[in-house]
């Protein structure tokens, strides 16, 4: 898509003969960069790496800041005072959730599911949901669900209490808005693998790291959509309401926040889809729930049970996504009678009682999920039969794409040359602001010793998150173009959204191994579904009047699809592109966990044996990395857009 | 406090109450020189515009736009006035500058001896709650709150109980016609239904002053005219001052006791509708009275000359319309007497005023 409006954008900002002697200066300035590289002297072997300066002028400190706060955990009056009550509160809040989940007898908690979204007449979906509950109930993961389910409740509370007030504030104060909103803006982009280590340096390992990490992950949706919400709300209806003589406060109140509220639970919907993923992952610092028998099985290569934890936290996703989409409706006709909800309610009482008293409450040992054990050899059989295909396949995407690319940028390239490349690429799409922060992001990340590391993240982002744009755009044109398709690939697209990030590792190990490409493949299929969905709405916001006039002049439907559709939907394509690159960044680093090293891994590595320090410099690197690539498309995506 | 008597009564002795109430009360609303100019510069651009630059001049120069340009205008008790301007014109912004919605840059708005500009936050709700009311043209309604609730919505603000509240909207929405539609919610009802209640809502707080800005430009125009009747069947029962803001000029004329016609932020002319059709003062004002049916629009009393009075010819009332005099000008070449109701002679209409009237119109 950038390729393809290059030449309308580049006049726009520089005159031609300009353009050319920009491009000639850059060209120029790498050759000779790459000429004085050889004779470039650095501080370790190769002479193309950036020398790292401040190797250790960071990691020191931190190493030892880490070791302080481990072994002052128990005295200082930071933690005694302050951090220890928080961590307290909250990890006590998470277990008496998890102890209520679990104190219910299991068929209540169903009968809870079923009933929530029934109150909004939405019964089928709680059906669905329960269904998908009792699965978990089935393959004996009962406990641990209750356990995630318990986490992501605190963690969704938490970013409520904190993040509805601050997106209130925000949208009656702009000026408040406008120092936020940069904050939200690098607080959205970053993964929350980087969340995990500070907060494992002040909590300690458990439940709470975890659940901070996800408030933190979730609040900048919670904030913003609060406020877009509220702003959204029609000037006539505020209006109105001041010309009543309503104070602000009443305004607030009685009309902005109950009108905003389908946006912000819409929004939410999708936020806690995203907080499932981390709250999966947040077993890495020894959080409890589902996360665990999956990380578990990945090492155990027991791909059988892996499906069966997979699919356990699908379950838990569908019935969040169910419950919580019931409260954003608003239609009130629709709502079940009183009545009825009194006599649900009433039932679940009962059976509680009932529960209890009989001893049934704990979830019963129907099956166990060596269930799936068969699956194992299923799985290996298919595997070795398959081989003929991924075995080739996965040397292919190595041997002339990841080697290739990650030794060209390593080995030929001299990391001036890279950064002056940079710097002009961020200049020509946005201006001399952007220039500016990627040559100095790349400098840092040079200079703390990452250069190498980061290059070999960014590869594996490039690749992947090219392979889901070359795959998801035509299928989102597809998707949108066709009603038929839609309706087909719809259900199965919301579906896939809602998987978090671990789960998708599944498959990708089963049949690729470890390595880097089995990380690449989960990429991929985790990346594309939102450049699927995002580019078929660009093609169908597209207004019927320009389609129409298009035909009317006779256009075939291959000249309207590439000559209206596509350029009108191009702002909204290249959004849904930034989205796949900066999800394929979050997934190339959980990727770290199957073999695809660099950043990921050495996130992993530096959680399991605490080194603070060098885990700090990864985080740094990868922060610095999100940033840019963010920065970067969402520049590109404002280039496309037509002039006002 | 008057409503709770009016609760027990029918929705007609609620409306007569009100009626006997606003006749004695010398409620005045007017605006001294109120200017609106938006933009970074606005102090700049509005010291430029008095010093005679064009709004395009002082666009180009400032990047302010000169929304209201010094307009003062001053509203009869019981009266509707109606501003009507082509969109861009500062129609809506005037009306936002009069309700404070937007903050005027400079000038006045004063009502009933205040200074509602100069008023703090506090004094400016109190005014609101007890005395002014707004229609807005997408409706503006709570779509999370049921009709009753809507219209009880102003006498929620000010702490009314929730029954008496609901009583009084209850009575109001029948008064509008939206009898048994009460628990209903807005986006359940028709355009036309849904502005009945902005309309039920506007007018349960019992508001000496109703602004409606274009309340009637988002329906179909057979909903239309059914609201513009609602409007004057209503008017005629409780006579509140309204300030009525249109781009159409068949419902001015058709509303309003005087029009202001706005231009540039500016207005071109003030008066009854029979003098901006009689007496056009810019060529701008004659385009929008050139497609009025003036025979129609028209009375005898507008078209009558002073001349030489004879008894026997025939009198006509000075309120019949002038399409209604043709007939009689037609059978019998006599000029007509036009009499008030009182029986005074006003002066005669004659073919010749007649014919002058009407040939303005080709």
């Amino acid at each position: 898509m950038t390729a393809a409006a290059a030449p309308g954008v580049a006049s726009r900002s520089l005159g031609i003969s300009r353009r050319w002697l920009a491009l000639l200066a850059v060209a120029a300035g790498v050759a000779v960069f790459q000429v004085l590289g050889d004779s470039m002297s650095t501080i370790e072997g190769s002479d193309r790496l950036f020398p790292a300066l401040w190797d250790k002028t960071f990691e020191d400190p931190i190493q030892d800041a880490g070791a302080w706060l481990r072994s002052n955990r128990l005295t200082h009056p930071i933690f005694t005072g302050l951090l220890t009550p928080f961590s307290k509160t909250v990890g006590g809040a998470i277990d008496a959730i998890a102890d209520a989940l679990l104190w219910l007898p299991w068929f209540v908690v169903l009968g809870i599911v079923v009933l929530i979204p029934a109150r909004a007449g939405a019964w089928k979906a709680g059906v669905v949901g329960a269904i998908a509950l009792f699965y978990t109930v089935l393959i004996g993961l009962w406990v641990p669900t209750m356990q995630t389910l318990a986490l992501m409740s605190a963690a969704v509370l938490l970013a409520a209490i904190v993040g509805l007030p601050l997106g209130m504030v925000a949208a009656l104060y702009p000026r408040f808005e406008q120092v936020l909103r940069p904050v939200l803006d690098a607080a959205q982009t970053l993964p929350a693998f980087v969340y995990f280590l500070p907060l494992l340096m002040l909590f300690g390992i458990g439940n709470v790291p975890g659940a901070v990490a996800t408030v933190i992950y979730a609040l900048p949706p919670v904030v913003r959509l609060t406020t877009l919400g509220i702003k959204r709300v029609p000037q006539a209806a505020v209006d109105a309401s001041l010309m009543f003589g309503a104070t602000k406060r009443q305004t607030l109140l009685k009309v902005q926040v109950p009108m905003a509220v389908p946006t912000i639970i819409t929004g939410l919907t999708q936020t806690i889809m995203l907080s499932l993923g981390v709250v999966v992952l947040a077993t890495l610092v020894g959080a409890d729930g589902l996360g665990s028998p999956i990380l578990q099985t990945l090492n155990s290569r027991r791909t059988g049970r892996g499906i069966a934890a997979g699919l356990a936290i699908v379950a838990v996703a569908m019935v969040l996504d169910r419950m919580w989409k019931s409260f954003a409706v608003t239609d009130r006709t629709k709502f079940l009678q009183r009545r009825y909800l009194g006599y649900g309610v009433g039932g679940l009482l009962i059976a509680t009682l009932a529960g209890r008293a009989f001893g049934i409450a704990a979830a019963p040992d129907l099956f166990d999920w060596s269930l799936f054990d068969p699956i194992d050899d299923g799985v290996v059989w298919t595997r070795d039969n398959l081989r003929w295909f991924t075995r080739p396949f996965s040397d292919w995407i190595v041997l002339y794409l990841y080697l290739p690319a990650r030794d060209f940028l390593t080995d030929t390239m001299a990391w001036p040359s890279i950064l002056l490349m940079v710097g002009a690429a961020c200049w020509w799409v946005r201006g001399r602001a952007l220039a500016v922060f990627s040559v100095a992001a790349l400098g840092v990340i040079g200079l703390i010793g990452m250069w190498e590391l980061s290059i070999d993240t960014l590869v594996q982002v490039i690749i992947a998150a090219g392979l889901a744009t070359v795959i998801a755009v035509p299928l989102g044109l597809l998707v949108g173009r066709s009603k038929r398709v839609e309706a087909l690939m719809g259900p199965v697209l919301d579906g896939l959204q809602t998987v978090p990030s671990l789960v998708y590792i599944v498959p990708a190990v089963i049949f690729f191994t470890v390595g880097v490409v089995p990380g690449i493949i989960a990429t991929v299929l985790y990346a594309m579904v939102p450049g699927v969905r995002i580019t078929a709405l660009g093609i169908r916001e597209v207004p019927e009047e320009s389609i129409e006039a298009s035909r009317t002049f006779g256009a075939t439907p291959r000249q309207t699809m590439l000559g209206v559709r596509v350029p009108l939907a191009a702002p909204t394509i290249m959004a849904g592109i930034n989205q796949v690159i900066m999800l394929s960044l979050a997934m190339v680093i959980i990727s770290g966990l199957v073999g695809g090293g660099a950043l990921g891994f050495e996130t992993v590595r530096s959680l399991k044996r605490s080194l603070f320090g060098f885990g700090f410099e990864v985080g740094v690197a990868l922060v610095l990395m999100a940033m840019l690539l963010d920065r970067f498309t969402e520049a590109c995506a404002q280039r496309l857009q037509p002039p006002e | 406090m008057s409503y709770l008597s009016n609760c027990r009564r029918s929705a007609c002795d609620y409306i007569s109450t009100v009626d006997d109430k606003h006749v004695e009360t010398d409620t005045w609303l007017e605006t001294r020189g109120v200017w609106k100019v938006f933009g970074g510069q606005s102090k700049k651009a509005l010291e430029m515009s008095e010093g005679g630059m064009s709004r395009a001049e002082v666009l180009a120069a400032t990047g302010c736009t000169i929304g209201v340009k010094d307009v003062s205008l001053s509203v009869l008790p019981g009266e509707t006035f109606v501003v009507m301007g082509l969109s861009g014109s500062g129609k809506s912004t005037l009306i936002r500058c009069i309700s404070q919605l937007t903050e005027v840059t400079k000038g006045s708005v004063i009502f009933d001896g205040q200074d509602l500009a100069a008023m703090d936050e506090k004094a400016l709700r109190e005014v609101r709650r007890k005395k002014l009311s707004m229609v807005f043209q997408h409706f503006g309604l709570f779509p999370h709150r049921r009709v009753i609730d809507n219209a009880a919505y102003g006498l929620e603000v000010q702490g009314v109980p929730k029954d008496v509240r609901r009583n009084r909207a209850r009575l109001v929405l029948e008064i509008v016609g939206l009898k048994g539609y009460e628990d209903h919610y807005p986006q359940q009802l028709s355009g036309g239904m849904q502005q009945r209640v902005g309309l039920a809502r506007a007018l349960t707080v019992e508001p000496e002053v109703l602004f409606f800005d274009e309340p009637f430009s988002a329906l179909d125009p057979l909903i239309r005219r059914d609201m513009q009747n609602e409007l004057i069947r209503l008017q005629r029962d409780m006579q509140r001052t309204i300030v009525f803001i249109t781009h159409d000029f068949a419902e001015a004329i058709k509303l309003g006791d005087r029009i202001a016609i706005m231009k540039d932020g500016e207005f071109d002319q003030v008066g009854t509708a029979a003098e901006l059709i009689t007496n056009p003062a810019t060529d701008y004002v004659r385009e929008f009275t050139e497609d009025i049916p003036k025979a129609k629009v028209l009375t005898a009393a507008d078209v009558a000359h002073a001349g030489a009075l004879n008894p026997d010819w025939k009198r006509v009332q000075s309120s019949s319309s002038v399409e209604s005099l043709i007939p009689l000008l037609l059978a019998d070449p006599l000029p007509l007497v036009v009499q008030g109701p009182d029986g005074v002679s006003l002066g005669l209409v004659d073919r010749q005023a007649v014919q002058d009237l009407l040939g303005r119109v080709a």
